[in-house]
């Protein structure tokens, strides 16, 4: 699984933590994504749907 | 098996970003005490509203110390009462049913807002606060005449409020 993009390791590559591929920029924009939708998540829960008046408790 | 170590960061990741949801809708329950529409309630004859303890003259009544009980009858187009009068902070229990179509319940720009549907009652319970108006909107097409249809939710100071109710017309 997480080795067929690992090209150039070999089949019994076992040595852990030496990566060969590194992919930084898909590891960039995955945080840029995950901090939009934390920081959009908390602002449309936590600050407009609780924030408005009238929340209905029943 | 070997996962690459970035690929552990975003199952990691995306197992937070689950909890965060769960959490923050766990909070708002716990904390806020944000609750659904209940469907407690029994039905009624939408063709006999007029001979039903509630929804014969729609009103809003003191069912307790600071608790208010409003009983909303929504029709081809409009909302009765209106404008529905209510007391700063107090608990309001919305009880809206229809005696035609299907309308919509909803005090503009807040949270408050159901569905309602002829036979059946809507309850929401809200905590107003400082005194102010808010429109009150159908938001589900009902004919000709949908975007006609209004009302207003006045939410008023406590003096106020029982100035009108025992100042007279007895609505
Ligand atoms: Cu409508």
């Amino acid at each position: 699984m997480g080795r067929n993009e690992t090209a150039h390791a070999p089949a019994d590559d076992v040595s852990g933590d030496t990566e060969e591929f590194d992919p930084i920029g898909t590891l960039t924009l995955i945080g840029i994504y995950f901090t939009i939708l934390v920081l959009s998540w908390v602002y449309i829960y936590y600050i407009e749907f609780l924030g408005r008046d009238l929340v209905v408790v029943g | 098996m070997h996962i690459h170590a970035y690929e552990k960061l975003w199952l990691a990741a995306s197992v937070l970003l689950i909890l965060l949801l769960l959490g923050s809708v766990t909070y708002g329950a716990v904390g806020p005490g944000v609750a659904m529409v209940s469907d407690s309630e029994q039905p009624v004859d939408a063709t006999a509203l007029d001979e039903d303890e509630r929804f014969s003259e729609p009103r809003v009544e003191q069912v307790g110390e600071n608790e208010y009980a409003a009983y909303v009858v929504a029709f081809q187009f409009g909302f009765q009462p209106d404008p529905i009068v209510i007391p700063e902070d107090s608990t309001v229990t919305f009880y809206v049913t229809s005696r035609d179509v299907i309308h919509g319940f909803e005090v503009a720009g807040t949270n408050a807002n159901t569905m309602v549907v002829p036979g059946e009652v809507s309850e929401i319970t809200v905590e107003t606060d400082e005194p102010t108006e808010y429109g009150l909107i159908c938001n589900e097409y009902c004919g000709a005449g949908h975007h006609v249809m209004e009302g207003k939710v006045n939410v008023v100071s406590q003096a106020e409020y029982e100035n009108q109710t025992s100042g007279g017309d007895g609505e």
